[in-house]
C-alpha cells in the first residue's frame, strides 16, 4: 500500500476539478432553460392572449431551413400561431414517434408515413381525422389516398409525390451517340451497347434492400403490364403466380450484369457517386435525388426517361412521400388545423416547389426547373403506382419487405425468381383480401 | 480473496450496525425504478395480444409458440442465433486471446507503454455511430481502404465486396466489434496481470520456468478471474449485439439475413424496420426478447456455479 | 522473462505497433477525411487532403449551438459518472464485504440489467419520465445513464472490493471508524484502478448514448452532442466531407478528455498492484 499523502493530494485535486466542470455543467444547463422558457411562451399561463404554440414532427432533418421559410410565410397570415418544426434523424423517427404517441404525447402535428404504415398510428386512434377540411377538395384522390382509410376518414394532408425513374448521363449517351430507349428492346439493346464500350449501364447496388424494391417499382410494370396488372391484382384476378409477374422478377436478374462492379456491396452513397462521378450511364431513383446528385457534379448534364414497356407505352413510378396529421391528443387542434389548411393553398405549393425541388402534391404548381417540370409532367400522365408502396406495406413481415430481402437473396444465388415470387404471394395471401377470396 | 475466520465476520458485523443496510438503497431505487421496472413492465407485453399497437387480450404462451412455430419467425430466431453463437467464439477467440497477449507485453514494460495502451483503448471512445461509418467507408468495395490497399500490393483476387457478400459480412462486422473492445480487455487483464504477487513469479523463476511454463503454471491460472470477468462480459454483450450490425448492415440484417443477430430481430419485430413501411409486432418481440434474457440469464448462472465449484473468486 | 530468446522483445514490439496502427487508423481516416471534398473521399480514399480549410467545420458550428450541445453532454455525463460511483461503491461495499444471506441474490439482481436490452421497455419509461416531469430535461438523461450502468459497474467493483485485505478494515473499526470512514478513506483510495475503469467505461457510455436523447430530449438547446450532430445529416445527403467533420466533432471532445485523463487512470491502472 504506497497510496500516501501524495496519493491523496492528487485525488483531491481530481475532485476539485469535478466540482469545478460540474458548476459549469449546471450553469449552461440553467442558462438553456431560461432561454427556452422564454422564447416559447406557455400558453396555459396566459389564457387572455390567443398566442398558441406548435411543434412539428418529421423524419427530415435536412430540411430544418426550408421548413422555416414556410413557417416564415405562415406568420404573414397567422402571427399570433407560433410553429416550431423538430425533426428526428429518419431511421429512428419511426421508434421516436411511436414511443410517443403510445404515452399520450409527441409533436401536435407529425409527418405520417404514407399508406399502410401511416394507417396503422390512424386505426390505434393516435391520428385526428380531418375529414373536410378545408383545402383539402384541391388534391386528386390518388394523393388522398396515402392517408385516407377504408371508411374513407381523411387523416393527413399530402405534401409531396415522390416518381422514380430512369435518370440518365446525357453527355455520355452523346458522345456514344445513343438515344433514350423507346421500347423495351431498345432499352435492353442500349444495355449491352454501353457494356460493350466498357461503360456500367446502371448505377445499381443490391446490398441495401430498399433499393431493390424500388427498381422493381420502375422496371416491373413494364414487364407485367403496368396499370392493366395492378388494377387485376387489387381486384383479386391475378396475383404474384402469374407467369408475366414472375418474369418482371426475373428481368431483374437479368439487369445485374448491367450493374457496377461488386453491386452486391454497394449501397445508396456508393450508386449516387458512381452516378455523379460519371461512372455510370443511367441512375434508376427517386425525384428527390435531383438536387443531391447536383450538388456532388454541378456540371452533371442530366436527364431522365420514362421506361419503355413490353407493351409500348411508358411509365414513371409514383406515389405520395409524405402526409401531415395532426395528433389526436394535441391540445392545440383548432391551430394545428389552421396549419393544415395552410399547406392546401397554392402559396405554399409555390414555395415548396421552389425550396425542397420536389414534386408539389398539389397539382398545376410548375417549378423553374425543367427537369423537374417534366418529372411532373410525367406523374400526370404516364404515372403507375408504386404498388409495393401504395398496397403491400401491410403483413408481418411486410409484403414489401419480404420482397426487399428476397430479391436480395436471389441477387446473391440463394433463390430463384420463380421461389421469389411464391414466397411473395404466401406472405400476401395472409393479409392482402383481394387474395383470399 | 483470503481467507477469514467466523469469529471476525461476526466482529464486523456487529461493528457494522444497523446502517450498513442503508447503503445498497440508492442504487436498488435508482436500478429498479429505471431497469427492472420498466423491463418487467415491457416483459409482461408478451403475453398479450397486439394489434398493431394496440394491446389487446392476454393470449398465455401464444406469442412464444408463434415465435417458434410459425415461418419466418422460427427460421430467423436459429439464422440468428447461430451468429450470435460465431459472434462469441471468434470475440472469445480474437479479441480477448489478442487483448490477453497484447496485456502481457504490456506487463513485460516495452517502452512505450502508456502511448500503447491510450492507443488500444481509443477506438472504445467513438460512438457505435461514428464506428459504423468509418469501416463502412474502410470497406466499401470500389472505394475502401483495404480493397485499395489490397490492389497496391498486388492481391486484387483478395479485393471483395466485405459486407454485402453475406460470406464476408458477419466476420467483419464481428472484427470490428473486436477492434472495438480490444482496448478495454487489454485493460482488465492488465489489471489482473499487475495483481499478481511478484514473489510468486520470482519464486517460480528461480525454479527455473520461462516461458510458456511460466505463463501456463503461473500466469494463467492466477488470470481466472480477470479471464472469467471478460468470458462473461463477452458472452453477454455477444448475446446482446445489436447496435454495430443496426449502424452497418441495417435492421434487416443485410444481406439476406446474413448479419441477423437476435437483438436485431427482436429490434425489428419491436419497433419495425428502419424504412418507411415497418410495421411492429410488439407481442412477438417481447417474446423474443424474454427467450433472450431466459437463456443469458441460465448459462450465466451456470457459468457462475461453474466458477465457484472451481474455487474462483468473481 | 528477460533472458529469453533474443527475437522475443523485437517480436513482441512488431505486435503491439501493428495493432496500434490498426486502432488508430479509423480514426486518422475520420479527421482526414473531413478536410476532403466528397468526390476527394471516393477518388481517393489513401490521399491526403489538399488543403486544411476549417471552412467546413465553420460551416457545421454555425448550424448548431455546438457549446450548449457541449456542455449538455458534459454535465450529463459528470453528473451519471459520479452518481454511478457513488451508488454502485455503497452497494457493492456491500454486497461484497458483508456475508448477508441475500447478498447473492442482490448481486444477481444487479446484473440482470445486462441481459436485456433496455430499448425493450421504452414505452414505460417515457410514461414514467413524463409522470416525474422529466421529458425534456437533462435529468432524464442523468437518471437512465446511471441506472444502465450500474450493472457494470457493479460487477466491476464487487470483484474488486473482495480483494482488499481485510486486514486494514479490522484495523480501522478497532481505532473506531464507521461504516462510511472505512468507505471513504481504507477502501476507496485502494480502489483507484477499479474506479478509473467505471468511470472511463460509464463517462463514454453516457457520453456516446443516443437512443434516450433521442426520445426523452425534443427541444433544441437541450440535446446533447451525438444528436445535435447527427440531426445535421439527413435522409438523403451526400455531402461526406462535412459528414466527417460532424463525426469528428462529435467524437474529439471524449478523445481530448481522455488524452487528459488517461494518464491519471492508466497510471491508477499500473500502479494498482494491490497485494
Amino acid at each position: 500500500m504506497k497510496g500516501g499523502s501524495a496519493g491523496m493530494k492528487q485525488k483531491s485535486k481530481w475532485l476539485l476539478l469535478l466540482l469545478l466542470l460540474l458548476v459549469v455543467g449546471l450553469v449552461g444547463c440553467n442558462t438553456n432553460e431560461k432561454i427556452t422558457t422564454s422564447a416559447t411562451p406557455d400558453n396555459e399561463e396566459k389564457p387572455k392572449t390567443e398566442e398558441v404554440s406548435l411543434t412539428i414532427g418529421s423524419w427530415r432533418t435536412e430540411d430544418v431551413a426550408k421548413y422555416e421559410k414556410v413557417i416564415a410565410l405562415f406568420n404573414e397570415q397567422h402571427p399570433d400561431i407560433h410553429v416550431s418544426f423538430n425533426p428526428t434523424k429518419n431511421t429512428e423517427y419511426n421508434t421516436v414517434l411511436n414511443t410517443a404517441l403510445q404515452a399520450g404525447e409527441g409533436p401536435d402535428i407529425f409527418h405520417l408515413r404514407p399508406y399502410a404504415a401511416g394507417l396503422k398510428l390512424a386505426e390505434a386512434g393516435y391520428v385526428e381525422k380531418i375529414n373536410g377540411l378545408n383545402g383539402l377538395n384541391v388534391f386528386p384522390e390518388e394523393a388522398l389516398k396515402a392517408s385516407r382509410d377504408d371508411q374513407g376518414n381523411q387523416y393527413g394532408v399530402p405534401i409531396n409525390l415522390s416518381s422514380t425513374q430512369f435518370f440518365y448521363n446525357k453527355k455520355i449517351f452523346k458522345d456514344n451517340n445513343l438515344e433514350i430507349p423507346t421500347t423495351w428492346d431498345e432499352f435492353m439493346a442500349l444495355n449491352d451497347q454501353l457494356l460493350e464500350k466498357g461503360i456500367t449501364p446502371i448505377a445499381m447496388g443490391t446490398k441495401e434492400g430498399w433499393l431493390l424494391s424500388l427498381l422493381h417499382g420502375i422496371v416491373g410494370p413494364a414487364v407485367y403490364g403496368g396499370n392493366d396488372f395492378y388494377q387485376a391484382v387489387l381486384g383479386g384476378e391475378k396475383d404474384f403466380t402469374d407467369a408475366k409477374f414472375i418474369e418482371s422478377i426475373q428481368v431483374m436478374n437479368d439487369l445485374k450484369k448491367y450493374f457496377p462492379a461488386n453491386s452486391e456491396g454497394l449501397g445508396m452513397d456508393d450508386i449516387r457517386t458512381l452516378f455523379a462521378l460519371e461512372d455510370a450511364a443511367m441512375f434508376p431513383l427517386g425525384s428527390w435525388e435531383i438536387p443531391v446528385v447536383l450538388e456532388m457534379n454541378p456540371d452533371l448534364d442530366l436527364g431522365y426517361f420514362p421506361i419503355p414497356s413490353k407493351e409500348g407505352n411508358k411509365t414513371v413510378t409514383t406515389w405520395v412521400d409524405g402526409s401531415f396529421a395532426i395528433n389526436a391528443n394535441s391540445k392545440n387542434k383548432e391551430a394545428a388545423k389552421v396549419f393544415l389548411e395552410f399547406l392546401t393553398t397554392k402559396e405554399f405549393g409555390e414555395l415548396f416547389v421552389k425550396e425542397f425541388s420536389m414534386i408539389s402534391a398539389i397539382p398545376g404548381i410548375t417549378s423553374d426547373d425543367v427537369l423537374l417540370n417534366d418529372i411532373s409532367h410525367s406523374t400526370a400522365n404516364e404515372a403507375t403506382p408504386y404498388m409495393w408502396v401504395t398496397n403491400f406495406t401491410g403483413g408481418d413481415p411486410t409484403t414489401k419487405s419480404l420482397l426487399e430481402s428476397e430479391l436480395q437473396g436471389m441477387y446473391l444465388g440463394q433463390v430463384t425468381p420463380e421461389e421469389v415470387a411464391t414466397k411473395i404471394q404466401e406472405n400476401a395471401k395472409t393479409w392482402f383480401t383481394p387474395f383470399q377470396k | 480473496m483470503r481467507e477469514y475466520t467466523a469469529s471476525s465476520v461476526k466482529k464486523r458485523k456487529s461493528r457494522a450496525g444497523w446502517t450498513i443496510h442503508l447503503f445498497p438503497i440508492p442504487a436498488l431505487i435508482v436500478y429498479g425504478l429505471f431497469v427492472l421496472y420498466p423491463i418487467i413492465a415491457a416483459l409482461s407485453y408478451s403475453f398479450f395480444e397486439w394489434k398493431g399497437m394496440a394491446r389487446g387480450d392476454f393470449i398465455g404462451f401464444q406469442n412464444f409458440v408463434t415465435l417458434f412455430t410459425t415461418e419466418p419467425y422460427g427460421s430467423m430466431f436459429w439464422n440468428a442465433f447461430k451468429h450470435n453463437v460465431l459472434y462469441f467464439v471468434v470475440q472469445m477467440i480474437v479479441m480477448n486471446g489478442l487483448a490477453f497477449f497484447l496485456a502481457f507485453i504490456i506487463y513485460q514494460k516495452v517502452k512505450g507503454a502508456e502511448f500503447f495502451k491510450a492507443a488500444f483503448f481509443l477506438p472504445r471512445l467513438l460512438s457505435v455511430i461514428v464506428v459504423g461509418f468509418l469501416w463502412k467507408l474502410i470497406l466499401n468495395p470500389n472505394f475502401g481502404t483495404l480493397n485499395v490497399i489490397l490492389e497496391k500490393l498486388g492481391l486484387e483476387t483478395l479485393q471483395k465486396a466485405w459486407l454485402g457478400d453475406p460470406k464476408t459480412a458477419l466476420i467483419a462486422i464481428i472484427l470490428v466489434n473486436c477492434w472495438f473492445g480490444l482496448g478495454f480487455g487489454v485493460l482488465i487483464f492488465l489489471a489482473g496481470f499487475q495483481g499478481i504477487p511478484s514473489e510468486l513469479v520470482e519464486a517460480a523463476k528461480l525454479d527455473g520456468a520461462k516461458g510458456f511454463t511460466l505463463l501456463r503454471t503461473i500466469y494463467l491460472p492466477l488470470m481466472v478471474p480477470s479471464i472469467m470477468i471478460m468470458g462473461i462480459l463477452t458472452f453477454i454483450q455477444s448475446f446482446e449485439a445489436f447496435e454495430l450490425v443496426y449502424a452497418m448492415q441495417g435492421s434487416m440484417g443485410e444481406p439476406y439475413y446474413s448479419t441477423d443477430t437476435l437483438a436485431v430481430f427482436f429490434y425489428r419485430l419491436a419497433f419495425g424496420s428502419s424504412t418507411a413501411s415497418g410495421t411492429t409486432a410488439i407481442g412477438l418481440g417481447s417474446a423474443l426478447a424474454t427467450v433472450l434474457f431466459l437463456f443469458i440469464l441460465v448459462c450465466t448462472t451456470l457459468f457462475l456455479r461453474f466458477a465457484n465449484k472451481k474455487n474462483v473468486q468473481m | 522473462m528477460k533472458q529469453g530468446a533474443i527475437w522475443v522483445r523485437p517480436f513482441y514490439y512488431l505486435v503491439v505497433f501493428t495493432v496500434a496502427t490498426i486502432s488508430l487508423y479509423p480514426v486518422l481516416l475520420m479527421i482526414l477525411s473531413s478536410f476532403k471534398k466528397s468526390v476527394d473521399i471516393y477518388k481517393n480514399p489513401l490521399g491526403l487532403p489538399t488543403s486544411f480549410s476549417l471552412d467546413t467545420y465553420r460551416t457545421l458550428l454555425s448550424k448548431i449551438p455546438f457549446t450548449t450541445y457541449f456542455l449538455n453532454s458534459l454535465f450529463v455525463s459528470i453528473v451519471s459518472v459520479v452518481l454511478i460511483v457513488v451508488v454502485c461503491s455503497l452497494a457493492s461495499f456491500y454486497i461484497a464485504r458483508f456475508k448477508f444471506s441475500w447478498n447473492h441474490a442482490l448481486f444477481f439482481i444487479f446484473l440482470l440489467g445486462m441481459m436485456i436490452p433496455i430499448k425493450l421497455g421504452i414505452v414505460p419509461l417515457f410514461i414514467l419520465m413524463r409522470d416525474l416531469g422529466l421529458i425534456n430535461s437533462l435529468w432524464s438523461l442523468i437518471l437512465m445513464n446511471t441506472a444502465t450502468g450500474i450493472p457494470l459497474s457493479m460487477l466491476i467493483l464487487t470483484g474488486f472490493f473482495k480483494t482488499m485485505p481485510y486486514e486494514l478494515e479490522e484495523a480501522a473499526r478497532i481505532d473506531g471508524a464507521g461504516n462510511l470512514r472505512v468507505l471513504w478513506h481504507v477502501m476507496l483510495p485502494l480502489m483507484r484502478p477499479a474506479l478509473g475503469t467505471v468511470v472511463i467505461i460509464n463517462f463514454i457510455a453516457a457520453w456516446n448514448d443516443f437512443f434516450f436523447p433521442l426520445i426523452f430530449i425534443t427541444e433544441k438547446m437541450k440535446r446533447t452532442i451525438p444528436v445535435g450532430m447527427m440531426s445535421l445529416f439527413g435522409e438523403h445527403s451526400a455531402d461526406w466531407g462535412s459528414l466527417f467533420a460532424g463525426l469528428t466533432l462529435a467524437s474529439l471532445p471524449m478523445i481530448l478528455l481522455f488524452l487528459i485523463a488517461s494518464k491519471q487512470f492508466m497510471e491508477g491502472l499500473t500502479a494498482g498492484a494491490i497485494k
